[in-house]
């Protein structure tokens, strides 16, 4: 269920594009903020706010792994990127290290909901690789040591 | 560069010389020269995506290899389709292909007709080099839909279902969800589809990821037999491939380059079939006795037709044939009650009178000859009128929404209430229900804005011109604006086409107003075509025949003594104790005359009844005797579709137990009631109907699988019919506020199509649906249980609320087997007032 909260703020952005579908990405990032994911009832409402299909919001949720639809995750959502650059310079390990920091593999959560582990795709920060994000902020030039003060920085 | 001469494009490919116009695509280049370029994830039709790179092709003077499927071709060209590094990259694409496919040919449906394994056969290698364990996207096939089963793990990744979702059918419910190796073609969650059930993602897939799920486990490709039929549904005339196993008939087929439709059928023609292996056949000639029916041998039945004729006078007997049986058989038909029962009583339908049709044929020129619908759609204005096109003849709906979406025409719809094709309208206009009269006279004036003399000449042959439009507006339920938009449009049109469906005919009105807007768009200089959408199989042929009380066949007018009575008129005498023996074949007359109780009344008042019939219907279940018949995939014979062109019909299997094929049983009838008719009888009926009926005389029925041609222009004139008084319509009182509208559901057209077991599990529940503000102002949500009553009849539906349809309209389906529709109408009323409680 869409907040009337979400609903107005998603309202409120209809202006900023060219039609309604364009509102779609904005929409779903908007949903997703209050709890940390998607759930199917969310995209259909969005569906029928934007008079589009709900699959075609699960394709955008598909493709790009910012979204989290129907993945429940932590209050930290740690999402490494794993593309080439990244790899070049130990993303592999940064996740080695953060699974056995953490005591999760990439797409568990730990037991206290705190943090979710996930590979994700290029965020465009390949000269500061290798990098995370961790829900909506960068976190770059990791290595074995500042990645775990990181991470046990947050509350 | 080489200058283009007659403005084509001259390239060459393996070496052959190639002239094709600017934009032409390389594979459609390629075609033409004999050259097959190799396909996978192309289909015609479709928006090309060029993903699966099995078409790649060399090109003179550029490194990378090229997707011919979506590549266009440029002057001086040279293209190479079989070079060396083609074969080796093609090759190396099967590998791919393969690398994450679940290669499990051994059970999968597909297998022997998968267009993957013919593809490795032909192109692919024998060994791969991928030895990573295969992505696994879930272990057991899951079900989408009653009719849809899916195994994701075959696919290949070309779209094409989800392409021919949105493209063609205009649903777009499929989608591909998560990306690369992962990527997954399938519904919203996976969850169960709300959809039109048209199977065409399982027709397009070239693998075993989309299967039919009546079929699954139940066949190989190779040990089917099969017969190339016409779908018995709606008169869009699909051709489908039937085939059996072992006696039972498992699926029905659209094969491409077979019939117009190609590889297009929605959910009737394609699930429909299982009536042809249903256990509640009639299989033996029945005799009433007392509340029920004792079994009867042949001779017997025939015995009692003879005995019951003797008894009879010729002005007291009638008969109705549906518009369901071929061509031959709806000739004999009329031969065996004007000639051997001596009757002028006949007619084709219960739903609406013989002048409504004479009207009909009249307003679409039906005596004009045929059309080809594709050349029909190619107008600058497409305008559907009066027929629910989506629901009622969905591969209509499919293929004006192809023309119209790729932008060669403008596409205009009026009707009544909501439909798919909405979406792809250009104008859609909501007209109140039971007032097109008014609607086309109100447009026809709008058309002669400022045009005085005009519209003068249009006076003379009826039309009225002393309301303002203002006023016709209103009462039609639309706006002048509209109007306006709509007439603007039609000024601005070379060509255009009508698409005039059945509501002309239920509703008793708009014939003459076509008319007249022909004559108008006509006088105007514009080039129209008007096509008539039926929704019974051979409707069309059935009029050509002469099963018509005022038309012999050949639409030959009959003279004012040789007139009988069309089956609103047997009826009506029926029910005075006027009608001694009614002979009906196939047609449901108590399910579908707009009055049950009127109708169940005089059926049971008339002296002999005998129903001839594959089904129990509600009319057999009054019959003094009924006699087994066959369904169109049991017999041999033509159809005509809504737009005249012939088409054979070849039977699957014969008709189970002692039912017999219709055309015997008349021919039986015949000599029983006129002995020594059937020895002069011809023996070729097509022959028959050749030397009576012009317009078929270039057809040849003898062409087995293939088209038999197009019906030619007769010179006869049907304008006579225009003087029949039309409907006037309903007005709503404060009791009963909204207006009831019938119609075919995409699921069921006809009594048949209700005793198909599949085509019962797509739709459960009978609805009405509502548009928003009616709901709104009801206080009624979506989906909840609500009364429906007129009058004199009361139901329960569930609520569907239909974005689209406009306030004070209601629609119910026919043909729910338990909600019998017609028990809302009074006699001679076209549009039913009813009320909604929840």
């Amino acid at each position: 269920m869409l907040s009337d909260c979400a609903k107005e703020k998603i309202k409120k952005i209809y202006g900023n594009y060219s039609d309604l579908h364009s509102v779609s990405m904005t929409a779903m990032q908007i949903v997703q903020r209050e709890i940390g994911h998607l759930t199917k009832e969310d995209l259909i409402e969005i569906a029928e706010m934007l008079d589009m299909k709900p699959i075609e919001l699960d394709e955008i949720g598909g493709f790009y792994t910012m979204y989290n639809v129907e993945r429940p995750v932590g209050k930290y959502h740690v999402q490494v990127c794993e593309n080439l650059p990244c790899a070049l310079v130990g993303a592999e390990h940064i996740i080695t290290v953060i699974e056995r920091h953490l005591k999760i593999k990439v797409g568990e959560t730990t037991a206290d909901k705190r943090y979710t582990l996930s590979r994700v795709q290029c965020l465009g920060s390949c000269g500061t690789a290798p990098m995370m994000q961790v829900n909506e902020e960068f976190y770059e030039d990791l290595t074995e040591r500042n990645v775990i003060e990181i991470l046990d920085g947050f509350e | 560069m080489v200058e283009a001469v007659d403005d084509k494009l001259i390239l060459e490919i393996d070496g052959k010389e190639v002239r094709v116009p600017f934009g032409t695509l390389i594979l459609d280049a390629a075609k033409e020269v004999d050259v097959t370029i190799p396909t996978f994830c192309y289909q015609a039709r479709l928006s090309g995506i060029g993903s699966c790179r099995m078409c790649i092709v060399e090109i003179e003077g550029q490194k990378k290899l090229q997707p011919a499927c979506i590549t266009p071709v440029m002057d001086g060209m040279k293209i190479a389709t079989n070079s060396e590094t083609v074969v080796s990259a093609r090759r190396s694409m099967l590998e791919f292909l393969l690398s994450n496919h679940a290669k499990d040919c051994p059970v999968c449906d597909k297998a022997g007709e998968c267009e993957l394994q013919d593809m490795v056969y032909s192109h692919g290698q024998r060994k791969s080099k991928f030895e990573e364990k295969k992505i696994s996207l879930h272990v057991k096939d899951y079900i989408i839909s009653p009719v849809i089963i899916k195994n994701s793990n075959r696919c290949v990744q070309c779209v094409r279902c989800v392409r021919v979702c949105r493209e063609v059918v205009g649903r777009g419910v499929l989608g591909s969800v998560g990306r690369g190796a992962y990527q997954e073609e399938t519904s919203f969650r996976k969850g169960e589809l709300d959809c039109d059930s048209c199977g065409m993602c399982i027709e397009v897939c070239p693998v075993g990821c989309f299967m039919r799920l009546p079929y699954r486990y139940k066949a190989r490709p190779w040990d089917l037999k099969s017969a190339i039929s016409v779908c018995p549904y709606c008169a869009t005339g699909c051709k489908t491939t039937l085939q059996e196993r072992d006696g039972e008939v498992v699926r029905s087929i659209a094969f491409k380059g077979l019939g117009f439709n190609d590889w297009l059928m929605c959910a009737r023609g394609r699930f429909g079939y299982d009536i042809l292996n249903s256990d509640k056949r009639l299989t033996k000639p029945l005799r009433k006795k007392g509340d029920g029916f004792e079994e009867i041998s042949w001779s017997e039945a025939m015995g009692m037709i003879s005995a019951e004729f003797a008894k009879t006078s010729p002005e007291k007997r009638g008969g109705v044939a549906t518009a369901s049986l071929p061509n031959e058989e709806l000739f004999f038909f009329q031969k065996l009650m004007r000639e051997a029962m001596g009757t002028p009583n006949l007619d084709s339908t219960s739903r609406w009178s013989g002048d409504t049709a004479g009207a009909y044929m009249a307003a679409t020129a039906i005596n004009e000859g045929g059309r080809t619908i594709y050349k029909a759609v190619n107008s600058d204005t497409v305008f559907v009128l009066g027929t629910q096109l989506s629901e009622e003849n969905p591969v209509i709906d499919y293929i004006v929404r192809h023309v119209t979406d790729s932008g060669r025409s403008n596409l205009v719809i009026v009707s009544p209430r909501a439909m798919k094709l909405d979406a792809t309208a250009h104008q859609s206009l909501r007209h109140t229900p039971g007032e097109l009269a008014k609607f086309l006279n109100a447009l026809i004036l709008c058309l002669y804005e400022g045009d005085a003399g005009g519209l003068a000449s249009l006076e003379e042959v009826g039309l009225s011109s002393k309301v303002s439009i203002a006023e016709l507006a209103k009462l039609a339920g639309v706006t002048v604006d509209e109007l306006r938009q709509l007439s603007m449009r039609l000024k601005r049109s070379e060509t255009i086409s009508i698409l005039a469906g059945t509501d002309i005919l239920k509703l008793d009105q708009g014939a003459r107003g076509l008319r007249l807007l022909k004559l108008a768009l006509e006088a105007m200089g514009k080039r129209l075509r008007i096509l008539p959408i039926l929704d019974r199989a051979n409707q069309r042929g059935a009029w050509g025949m002469g099963v018509h009380p005022s038309l012999g066949p050949g639409f030959s007018p009959l003279s004012d003594d040789e007139k009988g009575l069309d089956c609103y008129g047997m009826l009506e005498a029926a029910a005075a104790g006027e009608m001694d023996l009614m002979y009906v074949i196939g047609e449901d007359i108590a399910g579908m005359y707009p009055d049950r109780a009127f109708a169940e009344d005089a059926l049971s008042k008339v002296g002999f009844l005998i129903v001839q019939e594959t089904f129990m219907t509600d009319t057999a279940l009054k019959a003094d005797l009924i006699l087994p018949g066959a369904l169109a995939g049991e017999k041999t014979g033509t159809f005509t579709n809504q737009v005249g062109r012939v088409q054979n019909l070849a039977p699957i299997q014969s008709p189970p137990g002692g039912a017999r094929i219709d055309l015997d049983i008349m021919g039986d009838i015949a000599s029983t009631v006129s002995k020594g008719f059937m020895d002069d009888g011809c023996t070729d009926i097509f022959g028959c109907i050749q030397k009576v009926v012009p317009s078929y005389l270039n057809i040849d029925n003898k062409s087995t699988g293939k088209d038999c041609g197009s019906v030619i222009s007769t010179d006869v004139s049907l304008e006579a019919f225009f003087n029949v008084a039309e409907s006037p319509g309903a007005v709503p009182t404060e009791e009963y506020p909204l207006r009831l509208i019938t119609g075919n559901h995409l699921f069921y057209s006809g009594n048949l199509s209700s005793y198909s077991d599949i085509l019962g599990s797509l739709l459960k529940e009978p609805v009405a649906e509502v548009g928003p503000e009616t709901a709104k102002a009801l206080g009624l949500e979506d989906g909840q249980n609500i009364n429906v009553a007129s009058e004199g009849y009361l139901d329960s539906f569930r609520l569907k609320i239909s974005k689209g349809t406009p306030a004070g309209v209601v629609f119910i389906a026919e043909n729910y087997e338990d909600k019998p529709i017609n028990r809302f109408f009074k006699r001679g009323e076209t549009i039913p007032l009813v009320k909604i409680t929840s």
